[in-house]
């Protein structure tokens, strides 16, 4: 990798001429990368370089699938601390935790250091060239068919390169996973408004309701969620305060910040949409005839018994959302993760109909006008026909890129089983998670703050004003220094390699990804922003220094068109008595579906809710907890058909008491050392229930029992021994009632 | 009631009995040093491995911040008062009774506060700094911060050490002459020549010493009062629940007298045993050792009464809730352990038959120990559990073997000082024995002339 | 090192506090033009911990592992309290849960200042509570007199015999403040490499400093912003603006708002009454009470 050494730093230079935010890391006369060092005195620094002053570097935050954009704190040639870019219109220079937590993903101590060969048991570190040379040989005779390549979200121009090797390998066996996926969202969204992300604006609305999204931790976009937030929690805007109610099992982040939480019955999030259009009917609402014939059926009796939500509440949110409009209805992952998912999120949509919010808070989003880097989207029913793929044999050679099926995949899958039966698997790793070490080849991958990509999110945030409703936008990704180890690779670079030995010819121009990806920048100049006469140089380094590229995007358009017609939603049954409590898996801000489990800030930083740190627990309603004799601390055995695990007991008021909730995330046995052997893997245990429309895992179709084992701890966590009491003291977290303050004249 | 002493000896016979002290103890002795020393080892290894690892290894926390460390040094602080009391105030009161055993308990004075000393080095979290507490010439202009009472704290012990040990060592100045005038060889003749800084027992000499030592007596008792009022200023200072309490100097001095009393009876008996001292520690001075201790409880549990009188009837709630937490929370046990050791306990000390019993005795003055050390831990552990933060309260911190293997190792360090200085420096005041058998066979011929005489009148008619 | 010494910085030292010995307010007396003061809009934060991890990143903290946090023995000096409705059954989750970002308040009379035998903990000009690292000994006194007990305390070495950060994560370590070693004492410090940078910058460009100059890192992550921070003495600062609105007077320990009929103001500091006089200002968690 040092042939691109040279080019690379006399880039960096010139953006540090150019004067902007950005400029080279370090002097320039130290390489991390190569390991030498070239001995210069300090005293002849170049220009930009003034010590103990930091240069930022924009960029993009590869954390999540949101795609904030990042500024790179770095001083002497080391990235510190990554910071929101001010001006990104996504996180508008906020950060999450997990964002923040980047820069451990990059130091990370237990990232692969050099490409692994698996012989037997054991690994052996070869060299780069003898492990391309050994997928050449690999794919030399292996039928395209016979490809198959797994991969998270992605998008961009890597996204674009993977899918010339593809073609070029004549495979399309392209699977794009995610273990936690708004797919069934996507559908339902589509359905409903002709979007699959529509632009939310909660900064808009005067009430939302929220059915199991938690658009504050783990849903879709929440850093930029969070800033519409913060508006629709203003007194002093024209709207008012907003009001948040939130509707689910088990409370989320979101649900915490609500003014009213509704615990829901788990799986009734449709009924319980249905039973308050029928109030907002007899409120007074005109309710459109076609959906007036379904709703009519849920009178509030009906669906306070069905849902476990009292008619008062029914009436009283349904009065609240008649008085207070615009509103804004938002379907999330507990609603969506059952059997009937997509048809719960369908019923849920039809309030925003009902509600007129479609095109007020609700509004078209744009895409961006090249298709192949526009965001490619995972789901969990691409890994099931993977998984079958894979069980029938019909894979050869399985490549698996920032994705980690082997853990995450649900048990009754036998994934990992699957995965063996391909004869050459090569992992693309930046840890030696659970499906690397199932591979034969793993190749060191470079850290997101050392590579080159572009990313396009799939929710595309716009910014205020004039020309949003077609604002798209493309985000750079750079490295913000050298490498920490010298010997790993960027994806982009790697795939060049592996496109090179397919066809040498089509990609000699380009040394490495990254003049590919300058050319293919430049190429497009007038498309990205630019002049047809601008110099090349400075408009590459310029764009690069905002790291944001706006673009003229195809608008979308929304449309109330969600229909009731075919919504069929089932009545709820009594529980299996052998399995009697709902699993609600829960996906946390911070772990989210553990690739980032490896990040000790994550693991020392407590979940809101439960503040425990460094391990898995179940939520356990104190009502049922006392039922079953549990007290906190217990460590219970929670056991569904499909698998068991054994983790601590904590008593939360949050949860419905015919649910119990494990976070997802924990439970690696492999990846590093602060991810290993910290708390149960609660994918394992998933019962393999799908949602009926989508074929995406139903998350929350999972029954369990619990079971004590007799053993009990003291619970690792934030909180005291009197939990979130404030044992009276009158000024500590102090709550008042929205009328009993005046917040319109607030600064 | 027998008499303090037999007015009988002869002086030759006191030089002879304390002086073979020195030399010929019973074998328990050696036991007891052999067993110090284990104990202080014990405590020695787990500093060292404190000091080199980190306080946490004393499964100290936020906000648990304050751990047995300081409880042990309010412990040892407070056990050396009673040696002030008995030579210092029971001096200016002429209670002669107090002769034969003041000796010991000014070193139990000197070694206690030696102790407490070394509970602030290991509290410390950065040792090796320690200086900076002082006052001393900094090019710098830094000072210490003289707001803070832990440097009042320093100074006061400080004095207090400094001016005890010159109240032990001038008080011993004619002993030690005495010493050097019976031993003719070896180390200790050198030792005790140059420690009796030439006495000769002149009268001159006689005159200045007794003014000397009545003038340090005069200024050690202030002095040990301000101490522990001090001390209980560390608390009484703050602003935590608990501990802003405004009885607590009283408090506090009230409980240093009565632990160092607890103290004093619980070495009288093994300093009577192993010393072979029966002729000069005797019962009637045990019992009225005993009824001073029976007092100072009396008077320590009074204040202790007030002090949760003063919380409970006051609007401070959250010092109440400490209260309550003290009463019923996880330290219970040990609350109710110390208000029965320190309060319920001394009754039997009102049992005359028990008065003068030994072993009865020797049990009951561990376990007043053992209540005054609880009520140290209790002043200061439940407060950092249940202060004004509720967020932080923290139930369920328990020492580490590391802090208990400290304190433990204090004791050994503690015996092994004084056991070594019984050896050294007569435990029995000789000359001041002497000057009580005189003036008790002076006052027995008086009474006996008196009633010759008055024998004789009658006789006469 | 002379007596006259000693006295005129006693002296001076108790005029850093804008309340005197009797406890009269003295602005007049304030040494600097600067007060930093912050305020937190419960209502806007979310709980998430962005704020703590971004005081990880900036202030160089420790990762204390399972076995310490357990212990008690975490170093976060910015830490998210999460409280619940207390009804008659039980915690109440109906209107969510109450978070509270709590960190130290930079009293204005600090209890831990008067306390600290070396005066490693001291009043800056610019009002802030300082910690000197070099200067601790590790007396632990200031923690045990903080109300709130956000002083956190090296129990440990943690830089190098506790390995907090593996090579190469000792890497992301910020070079604009220290890692420090076992046995002192140490807490949030408003940033006080950001503040102090500021400051440098504004007085080189001859001006007071502005908002726009400095954000604390865990300001600057508040995804709902909830956190506002700046100079208290400049009337346009934001912060200022919202202390002022909220009738919240940093030398009162009741203010006077609280003590009238129909307050209709949300601003309030946590054990005010304590008179501490914290410079953090907490605007009241709203709920709606029509749903």
């Amino acid at each position: 990798m040092t042939e691109n050494d040279f080019s690379r730093r006399d880039f960096l230079k010139v953006l540090g001429w150019g004067g902007t935010a950005v400029a080279l890391s370090g002097c320039g006369n130290t390489s991390i990368q190569d390991g030498q060092e070239t001995v210069t005195s300090y005293v002849t620094l170049p220009s930009y370089v003034t010590p103990s002053i930091s240069n930022y570097f924009n960029s993009t935050c590869a954390q999540c699938d949101a795609g904030c954009n990042i500024m790179g704190r770095v001083r002497e040639g080391r990235v510190l601390k990554a910071e929101g870019n001010p001006n990104s219109p996504i996180n508008r220079g906020r950060m999450c935790g997990l964002g923040l937590s980047g820069v451990q993903a990059h130091y990370n101590p237990d990232r692969v250091r050099e490409p692994l060969l698996r012989t037997g048991d054991k690994g052996e570190t070869i060299t780069w060239d003898k492990a391309l040379g050994l997928i050449n040989e690999k794919l030399n005779g292996t039928k395209g068919t016979e490809i198959a390549f797994v991969t998270g979200g992605m998008s961009g121009h890597v996204q674009a390169l993977l899918g010339n090797y593809m073609d070029e390998l004549g495979s399309k066996n392209h699977f794009s996973y995610e273990a936690i996926s708004p797919a069934v969202l996507r559908a339902a969204n589509k359905k409903a408004y002709g979007e699959s992300m529509p632009r939310y604006r909660i900064d808009k609305a005067r009430v939302v309701v929220s059915f199991g999204a938690d658009f504050l931790g783990a849903w879709v976009s929440p850093v930029h969620f969070s800033q519409q937030y913060a508006q629709f929690r203003k007194g002093s805007r024209p709207e008012g305060r907003g009001v948040l109610v939130q509707i689910e099992p088990k409370m989320t982040l979101t649900g915490a910040n609500a003014d009213r939480w509704i615990a829901v019955r788990p799986g009734t999030e449709g009924v319980l949409a249905l039973g308050i259009i029928n109030a907002l009917g007899k409120a007074g609402l005109s309710i459109p005839a076609d959906i007036a014939a379904v709703s009519h059926e849920y009178t509030t009796e009906r669906t306070s018994k069905e849902t476990d939500v009292s008619a008062e509440q029914i009436e009283k949110l349904a009065a609240l959302l008649k008085e207070r409009t615009p509103s804004l209805v938002l379907a999330g992952g507990a609603a969506e993760g059952y059997a009937h998912g997509s048809q719960n999120a369908a019923a849920i949509a039809l309030l925003n109909r009902v509600l007129g919010n479609v095109g007020k808070t609700l509004e078209a989003s744009a895409s961006v006008p090249f298709p192949q880097i526009a965001p490619t989207v995972g789901s969990r029913s691409s890994l099931i026909a993977l998984n079958d793929g894979l069980a029938a044999g019909k894979y050869k050679v399985v490549f698996s890129y920032g994705v980690n099926p082997v853990f995450s995949a649900p048990a009754s899958m036998k994934f990992k089983d699957n995965f063996a039966k391909a004869d050459f698997k090569v992992a693309f790793a930046q840890y030696m998670d659970e499906t690397a070490l199932a591979a034969d080849l793993i190749l060191p991958l470079d850290s997101a703050m050392e590579d080159w990509a572009t990313v396009v999110p799939e929710y595309m945030a716009a910014p205020e004003g004039a020309g949003s409703n077609a604002y798209a936008q493309m985000s750079f990704r750079q490295p913000m220094m050298e490498k920490v180890f010298p010997d790993t690779r960027g994806v982009g670079d790697i795939l060049l390699a592996l496109l090179k030995q397919r066809t040498a010819d089509k990609y000699k121009e380009f040394e490495d990804f990254y003049s590919y990806l300058r050319s293919a920048v430049l190429k497009n100049k007038v498309a990205l922003g630019g002049k047809a006469g601008d110099d090349d140089e400075v408009f590459w380094n310029e764009t690069l220094s905002k790291g944001i590229v706006p673009l003229k995007g195809i608008a979308g358009s929304v449309s109330a068109k969600a229909s009731a017609a075919g919504l069929k939603l089932p009545v709820p049954t009594d529980a299996d008595p052998s399995y009697p409590l709902r699993l609600i898996p829960a996906v946390s801000a911070s772990m989210r579906d553990g690739r980032n489990a490896n990040e000790p800030w994550l693991q020392e930083s407590p979940d809101p809710l439960t503040t425990i740190v460094w391990d898995s627990w179940v939520e356990i309603n104190p009502k049922t907890a006392a039922k079953l004799g549990i007290v906190e601390g217990d460590i219970v055995e929670v056991t569904s058909k499909s698998g068991s695990i054994k983790t601590q007991a904590y008593l939360f008021p949050g949860i419905h008491p015919d649910a119990v909730s494990v976070p997802v995330g924990y439970g690696h046995e492999a990846m590093g050392r602060y991810a290993r052997g910290v708390g149960a893997n609660v994918f394992g245990m998933l019962d393999s229930v799908f949602d009926k429309e989508t074929g995406e895992l139903a998350l929350n179709e999972t029954s369990v029992k619990i079971s004590k084992t007799g053993q009990r701890v003291i619970i690792v966590k934030e909180e005291g021994p009197v939990g979130g009491s404030q044992a009276g003291k009158p000024k500590i977290a102090v709550q008042v009632s929205a009328d009993k303050v005046d917040l319109s004249k607030e600064v | 009631m027998g008499k303090d002493i037999r007015e009988d000896i002869a002086w030759a016979q006191i030089n002879k009995d304390v002086l073979k002290s020195l030399e010929s103890p019973r074998k328990l002795y050696w036991v007891i040093i052999f067993v110090a020393l284990l104990v202080f080892s014990v405590g020695v290894g787990c500093e060292i491995y404190q000091y080199n690892t980190g306080m946490g290894v004393a499964n100290m926390d936020n906000p648990h911040v304050w751990g047995l460390y300081i409880a042990s040094f309010i412990f040892w602080i407070g056990m050396s008062h009673s040696g002030t009391l008995l030579s210092a105030i029971l001096h200016l009161m002429h209670a002669d009774w107090r002769k034969p055993i003041y000796r010991f308990a000014e070193a139990m004075t000197t070694f206690s506060l030696l102790t407490a000393g070394l509970f602030v080095a290991v509290h410390l979290g950065r040792l090796w700094q320690v200086y900076y507490a002082l006052p001393y010439p900094s090019e710098r202009w830094i000072w210490p911060n003289f707001q803070s009472p832990l440097l009042w704290d320093a100074m006061a012990i400080f004095t207090y050490l400094s001016s005890s040990i010159l109240f032990l060592y001038i008080g011993s100045i004619p002993d030690l002459a005495i010493c050097r005038d019976n031993i003719h060889q070896g180390w200790r003749k050198k030792l005790y020549t140059l420690l009796a800084l030439g006495w000769e027992g002149t009268d001159r000499q006689w005159r200045n010493f007794r003014v000397t030592y009545l003038t340090i007596a005069c200024f050690l008792i202030p002095l040990a009062v301000s101490v522990h009022s001090i001390v209980a200023s560390d608390f009484a200072m703050s602003q935590q629940p608990g501990w802003h309490v405004t009885s607590f100097p009283p408090y506090f001095v009230a409980g240093a007298l009565y632990s160092g009393c607890a103290a004093i009876i619980t070495l009288f008996i093994i300093l009577r045993y192993v010393f072979r001292f029966e002729e000069y520690m005797t019962l009637p001075i045990l019992k009225k050792t005993v009824r001073l201790t029976f007092a100072i409880a009396m008077v320590w549990t009074y204040l202790n009464c007030i002090e949760f009188a003063s919380v409970w009837y006051s609007h401070d709630q959250v010092a109440k809730d400490v209260l309550i937490q003290k009463a019923t929370g996880t330290y219970a046990p040990f609350w109710w352990a110390m208000i029965f050791c320190g309060s319920v306990v001394p009754f039997a000390m009102m049992v005359k038959k028990w008065q003068t019993n030994i072993p009865v005795m020797f049990a009951v003055s561990l376990l007043l120990n053992l209540g005054m050390w609880l009520e140290r831990w209790m002043i200061v552990a439940p407060t950092f559990s249940h202060g004004y933060y509720p967020w932080t309260w923290d139930h369920d911190q328990w020492p580490s073997l590391i802090q208990w293997g400290i304190v433990f190792g204090s004791f050994g360090w503690f015996t092994l000082l004084f056991m070594v200085f019984c050896k050294i420096v007569p435990s029995v005041s000789m000359y001041e024995v002497k000057e009580m058998v005189y003036h008790r066979s002076q006052a027995r011929k008086k009474e006996e002339r008196a009633v010759q005489e008055e024998l004789a009148v009658k006789g006469a008619h | 090192m002379s007596v006259s010494n000693l006295l005129e910085n006693w002296s001076k030292f108790r005029h850093t506090h804008p309340v005197d010995d009797k406890g009269i307010p003295d602005w007049e007396a304030y040494p600097s033009d600067i007060k930093w003061a912050m305020s937190i809009d419960l209502d806007a934060c979310t709980g998430c911990n962005a704020c703590s991890v971004a005081c990880y990143a900036e202030n160089n903290l420790p990762v204390v592992g399972k076995d310490k946090y357990s212990h008690g023995q975490a170093m976060h000096w910015m830490r998210v309290e999460r409280y619940w409705d207390e009804g008659d059954n039980g915690f109440q989750a109906e209107q969510g849960a109450r978070f509270l970002p709590m960190m130290c308040q930079q009293c204005e009379a600090a209890p831990c200042e008067t306390v600290c035998p070396v005066g490693a903990t001291n009043h800056t000009e610019d009002g802030l509570n300082s910690q000197i690292y070099n200067r601790c000994i590790g007396s632990r006194y200031c923690s045990a007199n903080c109300p709130y007990k956000v002083r956190y305390f090296n129990w440990y070495n943690y830089p190098e015999q506790e390995n907090a950060w593996p090579a190469p994560l000792n890497q992301q370590l910020n070079p604009d403040l220290t890692v420090r070693t076992k046995g002192v004492m140490e807490k949030c410090t408003f940033c006080k490499q950001r503040t102090y940078t500021a400051r440098n910058n504004a007085k080189t460009e001859g001006r007071p400093v502005q908002d726009s100059d400095v954000q604390t890192a865990c300001q600057e992550a508040c995804p709902a912003g909830a956190i506002t921070f700046g100079n208290l003495h400049n009337p346009e600062s934001q912060v200022a603006k919202q202390w002022q609105s909220q009738q919240v007077d940093l030398i009162k320990d009741i203010q006077e708002k609280d003590e009238k009929e129909g307050n209709r103001l949300r601003g309030y500091r946590v054990l005010e009454e304590l008179r501490p006089y914290p410079s953090v200002m907490y605007l009241e968690r709203v709920r709606e009470s029509a749903v």
